[in-house]
């Protein structure tokens, strides 16, 4: 019978998949990685209340990026988005060229709430690209009108915000501009900004204390991955890659920019005041778990410097084409080459946690370079019957599942510097030993 | 009984393209405001109102638009709008025949060709009046509320009509539809026993049977089983209905408080109302603090409800009618008050604010009005209402 509101698990109602998730492989084939969308939700708001000096040099910053006139000022939009919404457009663009940014605003706010709730019909994947433009459209105009006013910080935060949830949800439009308004934007926070509060100098290994060997997984078969320092691409291809064996390759990503650069410091400088998704919950299987949205500087405050109350993970996320600053301090292996498939549509994942995140034992439908920027890692690998095993690796219950027993694994610890080779559908399971920063890469 | 007196049809909410109530400028009306149509506004008997244009329906037979599309045209005994199709049951050719169903784009203003026309046949006129459907053409003097609009169903109930291909769906024949509403990817159906189906995404929790599954045909809502419901109404993602003893149930997503349940982002919200504020409102209900549950403890947020739950109106309010926009919902009462809750940024609520709200409050305008509220229809992000002027004012 009906009764009172009653949610199973209780806590916040189940965040399942329900959002749309941009964040899928680039091949399009979505729903077998980690089977889940994305939930988005209201961003939090930014603290920082400083008046901001050179507002006008942003505004002609930003007035530069946009196309001068309506005409250009516009999408190219199939039948697939409405005439009524295509009107909305043009009068948007029209009222933006005009100087009337205030009924600007009014506009592009219909537009992002109209284009929302289509992204919000039926499976993510059924979503028409032409309404993640429309939505990225909405949140172009909306960020350059926030600007609009010589605003406090507060204005330009959330113009900032309002791109990123562009970048988030939208798909890429009039040559990737947002990129641009986030970035010129991002500079502009970062140059008024006072140095961080708090213990900044703090180093992130000072949570190293914290590791508690105790919870080192009870291994089944103690074979390890095997280990090779630089090994030439046809050894790669011939051992491993052909017969799909995992290894953990030395000496290949140790020089990348972000081993040496990479610290909390490094990253809140640069993407900070950056909205990005984050997984709440110990493992995306659990019924508590869910998504939200907050900034870097928000995550690393909540999640990670202070004794968390929950697991904060932001994972399987394309920060990379997000904030391209950061793309520049990691290279792709040159392994992927011996794929077949084109370099743009290699998917680069980061994967940033406190110690103690779990991805729980799943496959994915690509090779995947894991590589370890930060900190230990401590991948599992074994065989089961869905995308996302049902056991608790740590905890496996072989009353239920009697031949995980039996199952072959391979175990390894993947330090800083290191390359991890999970060959396409095979079976892991990850979770962090320490503070970690990992990115990885989908490539066919 | 006395006789009911004629009434009218207000409107507040999203106006953005022109349409009712908006008289073209502005771009959300915050509080009712009487629609302005030409005659009175008791000529009008039903409301169908999409995101961007506004069908009303007159006795006379007459759809008019307003908004993104305009124009008008007669002969029509129902509208039902989306943004993708206008459609509309007008009499057939000659006497006999049975209704047309036309399509038209909505741009078109009914004007040129439909999109497609479908005769349905003498065969659903037939079926229609032995269901109390009123013949076509029909222009009696009762109250909206009494001729039962049917669109997106179509008369005869074996098949009903939907935005995107195919456009005419057909109903499996052990289904006796008397209501079936459709939502942004879901539907529900009430049946002649007061039992009520629903099928199409889960994800959200719109279809009520626990889970966020997929249903590719009409399920039956067991929670509900036994329980008579008069009514249903989706909105885009969740779901109402009223049983015919004035209880309210509700299901599906709450992100913005749409199903009267503690919802984070509101309570998150900068704009919201302090919820410091303290004592009663004037309805009697009481401003809640926080996310509290009926003992004091703190309550959850509940995004997604999977499950009717029942809602108290209050005062223990009974509802007679219930429809519901995108994102919020609207209930009128025994007794002639209109409730409404949910997202409410383009004032489609009717509080004279944006705000959102996670709980049933009484659109005072009524109220101070002296009229009675008899029928809520509600668009994507507005709402339309009928009310007439109490006895004895």
């Amino acid at each position: 019978m009906p009764g009172k509101p009653d949610y199973p698990g209780g806590g916040e109602g189940r965040r399942v998949p329900t959002k749309p998730n941009k964040w899928s492989p680039a091949s399009g084939q979505l729903d077998t990685t980690r089977t889940r969308d994305r939930l988005v939700e209201g961003p939090m708001a930014e603290d920082t209340q400083e008046p901001l000096a050179g507002a006008g040099a942003l505004r002609e910053a930003l007035r530069a990026l946009l196309p001068p006139t309506k005409e250009e000022l516009a999408l190219e939009l199939g039948e697939n988005v409405e005439r009524s919404v295509v009107q909305l457009l043009q009068e948007a663009a029209e009222l933006f060229c005009g100087g009337r940014r205030s009924e600007c605003l009014q506009a592009s706010e219909a537009i992002l709430d109209y284009s929302w709730e289509r992204l919000n019909t039926g499976p993510w994947r059924d979503v028409h690209k032409d309404w993640r433009r429309v939505y990225a459209f909405g949140c172009l105009l909306k960020a350059v009108c926030l600007c609009e006013e010589p605003g406090d910080t507060t204005a330009v935060a959330a113009a900032l915000k309002v791109c990123d949830m562009g970048l988030l949800m939208g798909a890429a439009i009039l040559g990737d501009i947002l990129i641009k308004v986030a970035a010129i934007l991002q500079a502009h926070l970062r140059s008024g900004k006072r140095p961080g509060p708090g213990p900044a100098q703090e180093p992130p290994s000072m949570k190293k204390a914290r590791y508690d060997p105790v919870s080192v997984p009870d291994m089944m078969s103690e074979r390890t991955v095997p280990r090779l320092h630089c090994p030439s691409l046809e050894h790669f291809r011939k051992y491993f890659l052909v017969p799909g064996r995992p290894v953990i390759l030395e000496g290949v990503a140790d020089q990348w920019p972000c081993m040496k650069r990479w610290s909390l410091e490094y990253i809140q400088e640069i993407a900070g005041c950056r909205t990005v998704p984050v997984e709440v919950g110990s493992r995306y299987t659990d019924e508590e778990w869910s998504q939200t949205l907050m900034t870097v500087n928000e995550f690393i405050s909540r999640h990670i410097r202070s004794e968390p109350k929950d697991v904060g993970y932001l994972a399987q996320h394309q920060l990379f084409d997000q904030i391209p600053e950061l793309r520049q301090d990691i290279s792709i292996p040159d392994y992927c080459c011996l794929g077949d498939g084109a370099e743009e549509e290699i998917t680069i994942n980061a994967w940033f946690g406190p110690q103690g995140t779990v991805s729980p034992l799943h496959q994915d439908p690509q090779q995947n370079f894991l590589v370890q920027e930060s900190e230990a890692l401590y991948p599992h690998e074994t065989h089961l019957l869905h995308n996302t095993s049902q056991v608790d690796v740590e905890n496996p219950d072989l009353d239920k599942f009697p031949r995980f027993a039996e199952a072959p694994s391979l175990s390894c610890i993947l330090s800083p510097g290191e390359i991890l080779f999970i060959p396409l559908q095979y079976w892991h399971y990850v979770r962090a030993l320490d503070l970690s920063f990992s990115v990885s890469f989908w490539w066919s | 009984m006395a006789e009911e007196r004629r009434g009218s049809w207000f409107g507040f909410g999203f106006c953005g393209f022109g349409q009712a109530p908006g008289s073209g400028r502005g771009r959300q009306v915050l509080s009712p405001e009487p629609l302005q149509t030409p005659g009175s506004g008791a000529d009008v008997r039903r409301v169908s109102a999409s995101w961007s244009y506004t069908a009303l329906v007159t006795r006379g037979g007459q759809v008019r638009l307003s908004g993104a599309a305009g124009g008008a045209a007669g002969g029509c005994r129902d509208a039902w709008a989306s943004e993708a199709l206008l459609v509309v049951l007008r009499a057939g050719p000659g006497r006999g025949a049975g209704p047309e169903l036309q399509a038209w784009a909505p741009a078109s203003a009914m004007r040129g060709e439909p999109l497609w026309a479908r005769a349905l046949g003498p065969e659903a006129e037939a079926e229609g009046a032995a269901r109390g459907e009123p013949p076509a053409g029909a222009a009696r003097g009762e109250p909206p509320a009494g001729a039962p609009p049917l669109l997106p169903l179509l008369p005869g109930a074996r098949a009903y009509v939907s935005p995107r291909p195919p456009f005419c769906r057909a109903l499996a024949p052990e289904l006796r539809a008397r209501r079936l509403e459709l939502g942004a990817e879901h539907a529900l159906l009430l049946d002649e026993a007061g039992q009520v189906f629903s099928w199409g995404q889960g994800r959200h929790g719109q279809l009520g049977h626990g889970s966020l599954e997929a249903e590719p045909e009409p399920r039956l809502l067991e929670a509900l089983q036994g329980l008579p419901v008069a009514e249903v109404a989706a909105g885009g993602w969740h779901s109402v209905c009223v049983s015919e003893t004035g209880d309210i149930y509700i299901w599906g997503w709450n992100e913005s408080g749409q199903l009267a349940l503690p919802s984070r982002s509101l309570a998150e919200d900068t704009k919201t109302i302090p919820r410091e504020a303290s004592g009663l409102n004037e309805d009697g209900s009481e401003v809640r603090r926080t996310a509290r549950g009926e003992d004091g403890a703190p309550a959850p947020f509940i995004a997604i409800q999977p499950f009717p739950a029942l809602l108290d109106l209050p005062l223990g309010a009974d509802a007679v009618k219930a429809s519901c926009g995108s994102r919020h919902t609207a209930v009128v009462t025994g007794t002639g008050e209109l409730y409404t809750w949910g997202w409410g940024k383009y004032g489609q609520l009717g509080h004279k604010d944006t705000t959102s709200l996670d709980r049933p409050c009484r659109v005072e305008y009524f109220v101070d009005k002296q009229l009675q509220v008899r029928a809520v229809s509600c668009g994507p992000w507005n709402t339309y209402v009928y009310a007439v002027e109490k006895e004895g004012s």
